[in-house]
């Protein structure tokens, strides 16, 4: 085996099981509440 | 005045040049006490405009010192000593001239009180610094290095447009405050602008710094575009445009960084999201905000040339630079993790780090301004700092994905100037104190408040909290081992689509014409020439044949063509010519009289 196959070529961040939905609902609720504030402060 | 010292750069230039006739430890010696030496003579230089000389109708000041080029000139000192030290291991003399003449040079600028002056100083610095990227000796650094080279020269020359300009029109080259009233000013800002790696003119700093070597890296992240910052503090403060170009400049490099596998050029897309506060704050222009670029200037300066040290310890020792390579190295290298957490921890602005007391300075700043977008815009880059240079850089690079590489620690004199940086990123952190003492102007700022450091908190453990969750939903991108174009791409691809254009189309017509000058015509010439009226005649044959197209004109014309240069009309002879010519007379004479009677 030469060196270039044993080079990695790309990092992937495999998802663990059960976050994508806690992720989708921090996201949704981070979106929502930075959105009221920009819309409180330049209103 | 007269003042027992030597205009700053001096010592640089005179001791690069002393370089090559040393040797071993007395070389190692020199190099250190170089800065030691220029920071005790930069001390006892009193405020006020030094070395001035003629030039033309011109005074080149070769010492403008006041407070803003003071915190300039001492963070370079310390600089020059630590990037110094942490390359005294290196048996390259030629590095290290380039390097000394390189921190000299930005001196040079620094303290330049007239363009002429901070011109020449920034061609050198140019020059030195490609040589500290052709130094890696390999292909990549030699590309990148001639992009470089051109990117720069094509920058100073826009500098001397605008200088020659701005000379014609006010008849000064004294440097100070300008803000863009013409062309010559706004020639001078886009040659800064280079320099500071504005949104699309950023490409030369993300494609050379991570091919320069380990050691001359400390030096390239810190002179090119804290000079520009400078100058820009001096030139341009409160000039409107230069909030968004800051703002925009905070956020764009962040999604690049991300993505990024080399970490070196993830340090370079940071440095560029750095560069970014700094000139929001001289856009806003107030004294707050002055006073927050300079020391944000003074503190990056600290840890970046922390977290590029470290990088370079890791390059240095395993060769490797790449996340895709990296991982594990805490285990051998306990004590560069150690300072590259550091450096993470102030770069992020985490409070008792120097970050969090400089770059709080321009958020109050914008705040207080009323730039509601622009101070958005810094708060979500913030949080980019944090996922790219505060975690990313030293994760991958020491805990993540452990790739079994055991080396040694890094040499002693890079553990010291790594832990010189770190000590001062910390002291600086937790005593600001001498810091705001040496700003521009008055500091009446408290970044130890509840709300400044509340504030921080949130923010960091959020952004903290965003990342691990991004990693474990498996929404944060993947690194590959790629190279990711941004605004390079159109020189990258452009040049290319350049190079078809030129070899193909304009080489093409090029050659038609050079046939139809050289080629065509002279034989067209020597053709008529040799019988002009049989070749006037086989011509107006042409015409009469392409209009009739009878066959008996073809045929005359064939003939007239195979003969020629002869001619089917016989000449007549000089008698008879004579005789039609006495002939016409005759008749103008009879004409003429009859006319007249």
């Amino acid at each position: 085996m030469d060196k270039d196959e044993k080079e990695l070529m790309e990092l992937k961040h495999e998802a663990v099981p059960g976050y994508r939905p806690v992720f989708n609902v921090v996201f949704l609720l981070a979106v929502v509440y930075l959105g009221l504030i920009l819309w409180k402060t330049i209103r | 005045m007269m003042i027992n010292t030597v205009p700053p750069v001096a010592i640089f230039i005179v001791g690069a040049l002393l370089i090559p006739f040393l040797k071993g430890r007395l070389q190692s010696v020199f190099l250190l006490a170089l800065p030691v030496i220029g920071f005790i003579n930069l001390i006892n230089i009193p405020e006020g405009s030094h070395w001035v000389v003629s030039f033309l109708d011109y005074n080149l000041v070769l010492g403008k010192v006041d407070r803003l080029s003071l915190v300039f000139g001492y963070i370079y000192h310390i600089i020059a000593f630590i990037a110094l030290l942490f390359a005294l291991h290196l048996k390259d003399n030629l590095q290290h001239m380039a390097a000394v003449i390189y921190a000299g040079a930005a001196l040079g600028i620094v303290f330049a009180g007239d363009l002429i002056t901070l011109f020449i100083f920034w061609e050198v610095m140019a020059i030195a610094a490609t040589y500290l990227i052709w130094a890696r000796k390999t292909k990549l650094s030699y590309g990148a290095g001639l992009r470089y080279l051109l990117v720069h020269l094509f920058g100073g020359l826009c500098l001397l447009a605008g200088i020659i300009i701005h000379a014609h029109t006010t008849g000064s080259t004294e440097f100070g405050f300008m803000g863009l009233n013409g062309l010559g000013s706004w020639l001078i800002f886009i040659g800064f602008g280079i320099n500071c790696a504005w949104p699309g003119l950023h490409p030369w700093l993300t494609d050379a710094y991570p091919e320069t070597t380990a050691t001359g890296a400390v030096f390239m992240w810190t002179f090119t575009t804290k000079t520009a910052i400078y100058v820009l503090a001096r030139g341009f403060p409160g000039t409107e445009l230069l909030i968004w170009i800051g703002a925009i400049m905070t956020v764009f490099p962040i999604f690049f960084a991300v993505i990024e596998n080399n970490l070196r050029r993830v340090l370079s897309y940071s440095l560029i999201n750095q560069l970014g506060f700094m000139v929001c704050g001289i856009g806003i222009g107030t004294q707050l905000s002055l006073n927050g670029t300079v020391s944000h200037a003074f503190c990056h300066i600290l840890y970046k040339a922390l977290l590029v040290m470290s990088m370079g310890a890791v390059l240095h020792r395993t060769g490797k630079i790449n996340c895709t390579d990296l991982g594990g190295l805490y285990k051998s290298m306990p004590l560069t993790a150690l300072f590259c957490m550091v450096g993470a921890a102030s770069i992020s602005a985490f409070p008792l780090f120097n970050g969090f007391v400089s770059k709080s300075m321009v958020f109050e700043a914008a705040a207080l301004g009323g730039f509601v977008i622009p101070w958005f815009l810094l708060l979500f880059a913030s949080v980019g700092v944090l996922e790219h240079a505060g975690i990313k850089v030293p994760y991958y690079a020491f805990f993540a994905h452990d790739r079994g590489i055991r080396t040694k620690e890094a040499p002693t004199n890079m553990l010291l100037a790594m832990g010189i940086a770190a000590f001062l990123c910390v002291f600086i952190g937790v005593f600001p104190g001498p810091l705001y003492s040496i700003l521009p102007y008055p500091v009446v700022f408290e970044p130890y408040s509840a709300s400044h450091v509340v504030t921080t908190c949130q923010l960091l453990f959020f952004g903290a909290l965003a990342y691990v969750l991004l990693t474990l939903a498996g929404v944060f991108p993947s690194e590959k081992r790629a190279l990711n174009l941004d605004a390079d791409w159109f020189y990258r691809k452009g040049a290319n689509a350049l190079a078809w254009f030129v070899l193909n189309p304009v080489t093409g017509l090029v050659t038609r014409i050079n046939r139809a000058v050289f080629d065509l015509l002279p034989s067209f010439l020597i053709w008529f020439g040799k019988n002009p009226p049989a070749a006037l005649k086989i011509s107006a044959d042409m015409v009469v044949y392409n209009l009739t197209s009878r066959d008996e004109d073809a045929r005359r014309l064939e003939k007239e063509r195979a003969i020629y240069p002869r001619d089917l009309l016989y000449p007549w002879s000089i008698g008879a010519a004579v005789s039609f010519v006495l002939v016409f007379l005759l008749l103008y004479l009879v004409l003429y009289y009859w006319r007249g009677t």
